[in-house]
């Protein structure tokens, strides 16, 4: 199965397996990654499952959507040109391997 | 498996007055607990409380035992599951986009909060509840919902009857009579507003909800305004008391927030310290187990976010307020799951990026001359009922 490296603000790293179709946030949770809290479950109404996706990856993820964009404005991290709403990037064989950070915090 | 342990011994009364002490010794002893006083399963754990909000196929919000149904003389969103409930909550999300929380909500909370400080006296001690905290929910929330003819007063009226007989587990007729006249008069104020509405459209969520393409049945519109109307009050109103409350008794904490700008710290440590909304029901749906306790089918379980955010598994200190935690503690008090709490955004702005720091602007050597003058009350929804300040 393709994997996802969680690295978080204070450097720790987890790899986990991935299963295309599922969002990086539903993954997150699953492996109880720390620090997605994703209050809303993937609605898109809450801003609290902010990521930021490795440079070298964001060729394949593609933009984040308007919507997406202005939740964004309501992270409470830094949003930076690799900022996502982890509720909305969907895993695909594609990013298999990709690093996503996580931020400092979400609320 | 066994089923979960009974506490006769908890009163109503006991935790209106004083909850946080009856949830230590339960997260500590029977973290998981039939409290026969509320009629409800109480959860007490962090994770116990996330558990149940994240899964709404097994939790769900339709609790048919409840007064709600009769004090809003509707099934309203807040007791519905799955799509029904997404339809109706969508239909009033476009009022509270971002763009317009920027671009409308918030410069127009910014005049009401400068007009109602203005009016404040200088230098004596005055009550900011009445005269600060409630108003100003009630009026941004009447230009959000799209009444903005319906006065202070009225929403306040309202808000509290609407409250008081959604809680009226007893049964007793008073709050069902006040409850019945707020929705008499609420329903009128809506038609009116309706129909100047479709002439003149606004970004209100009256305005979206009855200019909708595919609009919601009038009697689910109706519900949703009631809903925002119980809800958008009282727990910005509580919120603003009781982060106040935490910074004025902790000037070193209010010097550092001041000197950082970090309000929304202090915002996100007052909910957490004190959740304006404390406790939630889910009606469960099938046998299931939590924490190696059976809880059948039809149990009603009680999350108590108030304790949640208390949790000493998540943080320590928990019954103290202190808005300068490192990491920022992750809080339940928006709830979580699809029923997250829809005003979280406009909480965060307007009580949290507006008020405190415009309130310390004006009144930079405002004071809470005795902490213990306060009052606090509450089970299901808590904050502080005075707020005797010494602005100067």
């Amino acid at each position: 199965m393709p994997k996802l490296v969680f690295k978080s603000a204070d450097k720790s790293e987890v790899t986990v397996e991935a299963q295309p179709g599922d969002s990086i946030m539903h993954i997150a949770r699953q492996n109880n990654v720390p620090g997605i809290s994703a209050e809303c479950g993937g609605e898109m109404m809450c801003a609290t499952c902010h990521c930021y996706v490795d440079e070298q990856w964001l060729p394949q993820t593609g933009q984040a959507s308007e919507e997406e964009t202005e939740l964004l404005e309501f992270a409470s991290s830094p949003v930076t040109e690799a900022s996502r709403l982890s509720c909305q990037l969907q895993m695909t064989d594609a990013l298999d391997g990709m690093i996503v950070h996580i931020p400092e915090s979400q609320v | 498996m066994p089923i979960a342990p009974i506490n006769e011994d908890v009163s109503v009364h006991q935790l209106i007055d004083d909850p946080y002490p009856i949830y230590q010794a339960m997260r500590q002893a029977t973290p998981v607990v039939q409290v026969p006083s509320v009629k409800r399963t109480m959860l007490t754990k962090a994770v116990d409380c996330r558990f149940v909000k994240d899964n709404p196929t097994l939790f769900s919000s339709n609790d048919p035992t409840t007064p709600m149904e009769r004090a809003f003389e509707a099934h309203t969103l807040m007791r519905k599951d799955g799509e029904e409930h997404m339809r109706e909550r969508r239909a009033m999300m476009p009022a509270f986009s971002p763009r317009n929380l920027k671009t409308v909500w918030s410069p127009m909370y910014e005049k009401f909060v400068t007009e109602y400080l203005d009016r404040l006296p200088k230098d004596e001690v005055v009550d900011l509840f009445p005269l600060l905290a409630g108003p100003v929910a009630a009026r941004i929330l009447a230009e959000c919902m799209g009444i903005p003819d319906a006065t202070d007063d009225e929403m306040q009226f309202w808000s509290q009857a609407l409250i008081d007989g959604a809680g009226n587990f007893g049964g007793f007729d008073e709050p069902f009579e006040r409850a019945a006249r707020a929705n008499v008069q609420i329903n009128e104020n809506l038609e009116r507003n309706a129909e100047r509405l479709k002439a003149a459209p606004d970004e209100s969520a009256l305005s979206h909800m009855v200019n909708a393409e595919d609009p919601l049945p009038w009697s689910q519109i109706l519900a949703n305004v009631k809903i925002a109307i119980g809800g958008g009050i009282n727990e910005p109103r509580d919120a603003a008391l009781t982060i106040l409350h935490g910074l004025l008794t902790n000037p070193d904490q209010l010097e550092e927030i001041k000197a950082t700008n970090n309000w929304g710290a202090a915002f996100e440590e007052g909910v957490r310290w004190v959740a304006p909304i404390q406790v939630s029901s889910r009606l469960v749906l099938e046998d299931t187990e939590i924490r190696g306790f059976d809880v059948p089918k039809d149990t009603v379980v009680m999350t108590v976010q108030a304790s949640a955010n208390h949790d000493e598994e998540v943080l320590e200190n928990g019954h103290l307020f202190n808005a300068l935690r490192k990491p920022s503690v992750v809080h339940q008090s928006f709830g979580s799951g699809p029923h997250h709490c829809m005003g979280t955004h406009l909480a965060r702005l307007m009580v949290g990026k507006i008020l405190m720091p415009m309130i310390f602007e004006r009144f930079p050597n405002m004071s809470l001359p005795d902490p213990n003058a306060v009052n606090w009350q509450g089970f299901g929804f808590r904050g502080p009922i005075n707020f005797p300040v010494r602005l100067s």
